[in-house]
């Protein structure tokens, strides 16, 4: 069995015992490392799979937030179905978002993203009566199940949502990037002049590949806001797009898990260093340029260079012939 | 006011906003022209600028002084940044420019944060500049129409500096074969440096000019990154005009739309930049190698 | 009937309806004209090479054809069918398939891997989010059976971007071939290659052309594969025609004596 898999097993292990065996504001750390790191990974489908630089990101973190702490304050929804429904929803507009912004290239595409992130930032401010202004939205329920479901409405219970969110979003992530639709994005990232060339129509491809990552997305950001009880317009900010980006290169682009290890190491970072200094996202940010300059690969990248694997996990410039 | 004293006065006030998106649109033009790179800290560089002025008008209680030293100081940690880290980046693919420069603009973004706090602060104009004067019986602000003139005044400067002076053919050299001034025995990495560093002092210049207006607050920099984007594209990239043209544009499409549609106005600067890209396709891509 | 239809309807020597017909096409960029007032038609199953000295116009040529670049003025018909103007990838998806003279692969991509993201191009599966690249074991025994016929075999594991120059030029040949075009575009492909690698590189085509009768539009500088591989061939000077025949007619035409051959016997 190959490492990769051990470590697996034994990490999905440790997350499902964790509830009997941690204090509960450390439940509280590890349920919100859950969703930042789903929060991470679908930005990996973007950037690590298809070179899609996005500095907007948070776009789709926000709309689901909001989405779904909309429905749970004005509807009847289940806590299950505002999440999911969030996250569809976030989904389709993506498609839109996408559409637009795919009409750009390069820089211009990731100004693009960014643009939209700060027109959401803006409307989110502006629309009081959907998004609460400046307060944002505020006592957010965990409304129980259909059928009087209630497992997910307990710290505990809640966590098991967003782990269950995570797995399953990680399964079908990879099953994507497998696929003979994977392969495509790989080689939209690697040449994407050639890819169009072969007879392969890349904005469509672009177009869903963004509409993919924004729906998973706001499935973090949509189980973020019941999970806090709130959604404001921080969850909008432009230095949170950062921040997940900076998840995704440390932690190592094009992998799916290096993003969740690189959301992991960020909040390992927060919570050790913000006691000592207040200093800590300065470093953080400064360890990414060293990770751009010196190691592309990220984490995980590292790591299975160290354990031999054969192909790399980050792309560096091309190779070259002999 | 009568309706021309308002056109008037609105057109100073877009004239003043054009002034700042040139101090802006004109470094991001330079850098692109010389180093075919979106310097993407930019608009934190211009909020650093508007906190460093704050920092010395405090100090020494002169603006001016202020005004010349905030952008040497930006000036010369572009320059640094330049050196040490992005002369790093040439070989590599253009991706990792964008990330690198995006880590400089988080880093400094932080540690503004850090030095002068969270909140945004004020600073003062100089008392020469401050009130209103009257101009055909109506009130406009000394400030703005200093901006506003200062602007004209620097473009007319930096163009005088590109067509007739030596550094001015340097730069324009380098931006159009680098590899030919390298060959006639000019470090071409100097001038990359030096017009690295030349066009965050101009960022940064904007800032401290642009303090007294808005005061200098967090979210200066997300907003005018785009904005400096978006005069630079339609600009054309690396012309000198061009970032004058469009921050000219860019700035009466604000300061108008701004004043007829007040809650479209955000929407109109997000419908300019999509206009342009649409109109200039793959944006930046035609002049990228 | 209009010239395009004319076009169309050009009845070759074989007798067959050119599968590609080029009509006065042109390109301009501003005052360089570096594809001038094209006429050529290429009959099902020929192998036309199209040669040139240097800035001939003949990859912007083949630009225009393929989609890569749009016409100024002028037509291309596939298959009787106007493709002019249209996307590149629609214009791939319709049957033609290309090289570039600048080697342009997935360098962090196996060979193997190479061409099965070019065969599976014009598959509907390539929509598909799941299955994985083994579901479709099929398209691997497809790209192993090109790969072996190219002699890439035991390079199939291997990253393009590690291939030597020559298997690489290969690589992209096979990665057009593997698409079962109806019309390959190949812009030199043995630029690069060593004598002994562009003997080797030209038996196989010959090969594979002689078994597929594929229809072949070749820009080539070598003449030696020219002569070996190509039923017709076209002349270009300065991106206009100035010769079109048989390599025997072409040989002879004193125009094309002076501008390029140079005397060659």
């Amino acid at each position: 069995m190959r490492p990769a898999t051990v470590l697996g097993v034994l990490a999905i292990a440790a997350l499902l015992v964790a509830p009997l065996v941690l204090p509960v504001f450390a439940m509280t750390l590890l349920t919100e490392l859950v969703i930042l790191g789903l929060f991470a990974m679908s930005l990996d489908l973007m950037v690590g799979y298809t070179r899609l630089i996005s500095f907007g990101h948070v776009a789709a973190y926000g709309l689901g937030a909001y989405a779904s702490g909309f429905f749970l304050l004005n509807t009847e929804m289940p806590l299950i179905v505002a999440v999911l429904a969030a996250a569809a929803m976030t989904g389709v507009l993506a498609i839109g978002i996408g559409w637009i912004c795919t009409l750009a290239t390069g820089v211009s595409f990731s100004m693009l993203t960014l643009a939209f992130a700060q027109l959401l930032y803006a409307i989110a401010f502006k629309w009081t009566s959907v998004t609460g202004g400046s307060d944002g939205l505020a006592g957010i329920p965990r409304r129980p199940g259909p059928f009087g479901f209630d497992l997910f409405s307990s710290k505990t219970g809640f966590y098991f949502l967003a782990l269950g969110c995570l797995l399953g979003s990680y399964l079908l992530c990879r099953a994507l990037v497998n696929s003979p639709f994977g392969a495509v994005l790989r080689g939209i990232r690697e040449n994407e002049a050639k890819t169009l060339s072969l007879g392969y129509n890349t904005r469509l491809y672009k177009i869903a590949v963004v509409a993919v990552a924004y729906a998973f997305g706001a499935l973090a950001g949509a189980l973020y806001s019941p999970f806090a009880g709130f959604a404001n317009t921080e969850l909008l900010f432009w230095l949170l797009s950062g921040q997940v980006l900076i998840m995704v290169i440390v932690g190592g682009s094009g992998t799916l898990i290096g993003p969740i290890l690189g959301a992991a190491f960020f909040m390992l970072l927060e919570h050790q260093l913000s006691s000592y200094t207040e200093a800590w996202a300065l470093f953080f940010g400064l360890v990414f340029i060293a990770f751009v300059l010196f190691a592309p690969e990220g984490i995980w990248g590292l790591a299975r260079s160290w354990f031999g694997r054969s192909q790399p996990a980050e792309t560096k410039a091309t190779g070259n012939p002999s | 006011m009568s309706e021309l004293a308002l056109l008037l006065n609105q057109s100073v006030n877009a004239l003043s906003q054009a002034a700042l998106l040139f101090f802006l649109g004109v470094g991001l033009t330079l850098i692109f022209g010389i180093m075919r790179i979106i310097n993407f800290a930019h608009g934190t560089l211009y909020m650093l600028g508007a906190f460093v002025g704050y920092s010395i008008v405090h100090a020494t209680g002169s603006f001016w002084v202020a005004l010349v030293l905030a952008p040497v100081v930006v000036g010369v940690l572009g320059l640094l940044f330049e050196l040490f880290i992005l002369r790093r980046l040439y070989q590599r693919e253009a991706h990792a420019f964008l990330m690198v420069t995006f880590g400089l603009a988080l880093v400094t973004g932080e540690a503004i944060r850090l030095i002068w706090g969270s909140d945004a602060l004020q600073v003062p104009a100089p008392p020469a500049l401050s009130g209103v004067i009257f101009l055909l019986d109506e009130p406009f602000p000394v400030y703005r129409l200093f901006l506003a003139s200062s602007g004209i005044v620097v473009a007319i400067a930096i163009w005088q500096i590109l067509e007739r002076t030596r550094l001015g053919l340097l730069i324009r050299a380098t931006s159009q074969n680098a590899e030919m001034v390298h060959a006639l025995g000019v470090d071409v990495n100097l001038v990359r440096s030096g017009v690295f560093g030349i066009g965050c002092g101009l960022a940064a210049l904007g800032g401290v000019l642009a303090a007294p207006l808005v005061t200098a607050s967090h979210g200066m920099a997300a907003t005018a990154v785009i904005d400096a984007f978006v005069i630079v594209i339609i600009g054309g990239m690396g012309s000198f005009l061009g970032s004058l043209i469009g921050a000219v544009l860019v700035a009466f499409v604000q300061v108008f739309g701004n004043y007829y549609y007040p809650d479209l106005a955000l929407a109109f600067m997000y419908l300019v930049m999509l206009t342009v890209l649409i109109v200039r396709p793959g944006g930046l891509l035609g002049k990228e190698a | 009937m209009t010239l395009p239809a004319m076009a169309a309807s050009i009845v070759t020597p074989g007798g067959a309806r050119p599968l590609l017909a080029l009509n006065g096409l042109t390109k301009r960029y501003g005052g360089l004209i570096a594809v001038n007032n094209v006429t050529m038609s290429v009959a099902d199953g020929e192998v036309r090479a199209v040669i040139g000295p240097n800035g001939a116009g003949k990859t912007t040529l083949f630009h225009t054809i393929t989609g890569v670049v749009k016409p100024t003025s002028g037509t291309v018909h596939f298959d009787g069918e106007s493709i002019t103007g249209l996307p590149a990838h629609t214009i791939c998806q319709k049957g033609l398939s290309r090289t570039f003279q600048i080697t342009s692969l997935f360098p962090q991509m196996s060979s193997r891997e190479n061409i099965m993201l070019a065969a599976q191009a014009r598959n509907p599966s390539r929509w598909l989010p799941w299955g994985g690249t083994g579901v479709f074991s099929r398209a691997r025994e497809d790209a192993d059976a090109v790969l072996e016929q190219l002699g890439l075999a035991p390079v199939a594991e291997r990253p393009a971007g590690l291939l030597s120059h020559g298997d690489q030029r290969l690589l992209e040949v096979a990665m057009a071939m593997a698409q079962s075009p109806k019309v390959l575009l190949l812009d030199e492909p043995t630029q690069g290659l060593s004598v002994e690698e562009t003997g080797q590189a030209v038996e196989t085509l010959a090969r594979f052309l002689a078994a597929s009768r594929v229809t072949v539009l070749l820009v080539e500088h070598d003449m030696e594969v020219v002569f070996r591989l190509a039923d017709k061939i076209t002349v270009l000077h300065r991106g206009a025609v100035i010769a079109d025949g048989t390599p025997d007619a072409v040989k002879a035409n004193p125009s094309v004596q002076e501008a390029y051959l140079g005397g060659m016997e």
